[in-house]
Formats: structure tokens, C-alpha cells, sequence
């Protein structure tokens, strides 16, 4: 079968860390926290899917994952949050999680591993999620402009930081809690 | 008392680490024998580290089993140490080809290189610190890791050996100062033990990224 030819397109890029991975398996083994990170893949796969999303991507104890269409990012990332509460295999196991969410130009292509996203726009999404604080989303202003209204404003002030090469990104910071 | 409070504590010196991996060396001395075959691999490397390293500011060389963490160090420049550093590698990469041109195929020597810079504990005839982790996982990436990278290039684009990888820190010092090697992305990775994610290069000699590109 023949691979699908690469497209550049601009799509929505949620990247989400776990928060407190290190300390469980410090805590509880290898083991037991393979088991709780491909539990959380599962079900953040399925949201994925419930959420339209293009791909998406598990990297360790993160993930990557494009939308083409930013209003379907929020009801994802909070249903991802949700997740933390309401299944005890997480509970008192994460700590939380870290999300960052950048708009932008990609080439979406097939790989031998699966779908993959490719551009300067991953690395700003990467970027963003090392600002980050548990229960909160980093978003830059290139997806921000693009979201509901209702979530414009919640959101924190502006803030600016330099990237190597990427330069400024303008970012806000939206609280999960309350949402 | 604890025991570590009784020794003075180490000299901290900004140095070039270099992890050298020799691939599949437990493979060759298993199936051709350490006696026969894998200690002099080992013997052999240890000799061209020391030849390529000696008058580039090499200062610790230290057996890791499959090969060997070297550092490099320039008392007037931290970064003038990298370059030496990379040109070392480089230089023993070429001897190698050589000299597997000149033995049988089993005693051929092939390497996998991690270059890293950062401050480090001096310690008799070995280094200890967070830098030295980062140069080990450095040296780790293999094919296998690309698909949990950002931005990756295309696994069977990775070599399987002979190749120098280096971390952001080494890539901006070469980027700087030399136009003597081309910088390849590999990707953003998450290495064990680290957190955020990383830029990690290839190194490659001039001309040759160019080729690489081409090729994709």
C-alpha cells in the first residue's frame, strides 16, 4: 500500500506532560507506572478519537496530539484532565498534567511508526509546555486568538518569552480548575 | 560522620564529555571471544583515543565496558575544548575506517559517539555529575527512540554506526565558532532523568548534511 503524500496544513497542537511521572516510578516501579501511563494513553487515545483529533502521538510520559479544528481542543484537554479524579488508577498517582496548545503551519505525514506532525510549530507547542504549571493550559497567541470566546476570557494575562530558534511567542495561561 | 565528609570535595572543572560506544562488542567477544578477538577491540580503541586525544586537551579516560567516557578540557577555553573534542572524534572515526580496511572483519571496530559539555566533578580517573548522565543518554538514541521524539527525522535516516551525536550546548559552540562540520536536527527528546525536551544534532562533515537532505 502506498503512503499518503505529505500535507501542510495548519492544525492545533496539544502537547500534555504528566506531572509527578518520575516520583512514581521512583515510588512504585517501573513496572506499576508502565502499567498507569498506558492506561492513561488508552484513554486519552479514546478521547482523542471522541474529539476528532488528526493524530496523536504517546512519547514516553507524554503526548502530542493535532486537531484541524481548535474548538474541539478544549472539551479534549478537559476531558483529559477529568481523568485525574475520576479513575482510580490515577488517583494519588499523578500529580497532574501539563498542557501547552499552539496554532500553526505543519506537514502532516504517514511514517513507519504511524501519523507524525512536522514544523517550527511542534517545537513552539514543546516550548510552551516547559512553561508550564500543573492544571493549566500554556497557549500561545497564534491558538488563542482562535478559541471560544468563553475561554479568551479566563484566560491569564499576556505574557512574552524567547525561544531558541523560534524568537518571541506570546502565550496566555488558562486555569483548568473551575472548567 | 558521613563517609563523604571525610574526603575533600572535587575539583569542579567545565569540561568535553565524550561517550564511545563500541557496537555490538559483547556480541563480537561472545561469539569470537574476549581472548581472542574483544580485548583487542578494547585495546586497540584505547590506543587511537590516546593518539587522537593527546594533543587536543584529552583528560580522562575511563573504561565504561563498552567503550570509553573521555573528557576534554582547555584551561583558557571551555568552548575551543569542544572543537578539539569533535575533531578528536572525528579523527579516530577516520582511523577506524583504516584500520578496518587492514583487519578481519571481526576485529573491525565500530562506534557509536555522544558529545556534551558541562561542568563536571573531578575525581581520580573518572567524572561524576548530572553532565555525564546527559552525555551517556545522549549516546542511547538510537532508531528506536525517534518515534518518541518532536520533530524527528525518519528513523532508517538514523545511522547505525560510525556517527557523532551532540547535545544543544556542543551544536551552538560548533555553530559559532567553526564552519568545519554541518549540524543536523535529529529531533526534540525527552532523555531519562531530564526534564523538558532537547535538540539533539547529528555532526557531520561539512558538505555533508547537504547530501543527507538531498537524499530525503
Amino acid at each position: 500500500m502506498q503512503a499518503e503524500a505529505p500535507i501542510r496544513k495548519p492544525l492545533a497542537l496539544v502537547i500534555c506532560d504528566i506531572a509527578g511521572s518520575t516520583r512514581l516510578i521512583a515510588r512504585e516501579g517501573d513496572l506499576v507506572a508502565t502499567s498507569v501511563f498506558r492506561e492513561f494513553f488508552e484513554y486519552a487515545g479514546r478521547l482523542g478519537r471522541k474529539h476528532h483529533s488528526l493524530m496523536i502521538k504517546f512519547m514516553g510520559d507524554s503526548f502530542l496530539a493535532a486537531f484541524e479544528n481548535i474548538d474541539d481542543v478544549m472539551p479534549f484537554i478537559i476531558s483529559i484532565e477529568r481523568l485525574l479524579s475520576q479513575n482510580s488508577i490515577f488517583v494519588g498517582r499523578l500529580l497532574g498534567f501539563y498542557f501547552s496548545l499552539h496554532y500553526g503551519n505543519v506537514l502532516y505525514i504517514e511514517t513507519s511508526y504511524g501519523s507524525e506532525v512536522l514544523g517550527d510549530a511542534v517545537n513552539v507547542a514543546a516550548y510552551l509546555n516547559e512553561l508550564k504549571a500543573p492544571n493549566e493550559v500554556v497557549i500561545s497567541r497564534d491558538a488563542f486568538e482562535r478559541l471560544h470566546s468563553d475561554y479568551r476570557a479566563r484566560a491569564g494575562a499576556s505574557e512574552s518569552r524567547s525561544f531558541k530558534g523560534v524568537g518571541d511567542v506570546e502565550f496566555r495561561r488558562l486555569d483548568l480548575l473551575g472548567l | 560522620m558521613a563517609a563523604s565528609e571525610a574526603e575533600p570535595m572535587p575539583e569542579i572543572a567545565t569540561e568535553v564529555i565524550v561517550v564511545i560506544d563500541l557496537v555490538e562488542s559483547t556480541l563480537t567477544s561472545n561469539l569470537f571471544g574476549w581472548y581472542a578477538v574483544g580485548r583487542h577491540s578494547l585495546r586497540d580503541l584505547r590506543s587511537l583515543v590516546g593518539e587522537v586525544g593527546k594533543s587536543r586537551g584529552l583528560r580522562c579516560v575511563r573504561s565504561t565496558g563498552d567503550g570509553y567516557l573521555l573528557t576534554f578540557h582547555d584551561p583558557q577555553s571551555a568552548e575551543m575544548a569542544a572543537i578539539r573534542a569533535v575533531e578528536a572524534v572525528f579523527d579516530l572515526l577516520h582511523r577506524i575506517l583504516v584500520r578496518n580496511q587492514q583487519v578481519s572483519e571481526e576485529r573491525a571496530l565500530n562506534l557509536r559517539c555522544a558529545v556534551h559539555l558541562g561542568e563536571v566533578d573531578v575525581v581520580a580517573d573518572d567524572r561524576e555529575g548530572p553532565h555525564i548522565s546527559m552525555a551517556f543518554r545522549l549516546e542511547e538514541i538510537s532508531r528506536a527512540s525517534l518515534p518518541a521524539a518532536l520533530n524527528p527525522i525518519p528513523p532508517e535516516q538514523f545511522p547505525l554506526q560510525n556517527y557523532v551525536l551532540c547535545s544543544e550546548e556542543v551544536a551552538g559552540i560548533l555553530s559559532r565558532r567553526t564552519k568545519q562540520w554541518d549540524l543536523s536536527s535529529i529531533g526534540l527528546l525527552k532523555l531519562k532523568g531530564f526534564p523538558g525536551w532537547r535538540e539533539v544534532f547529528r555532526v557531520l562533515p561539512e558538505g555533508q548534511a547537504a547530501q543527507v537532505a538531498m537524499a530525503e
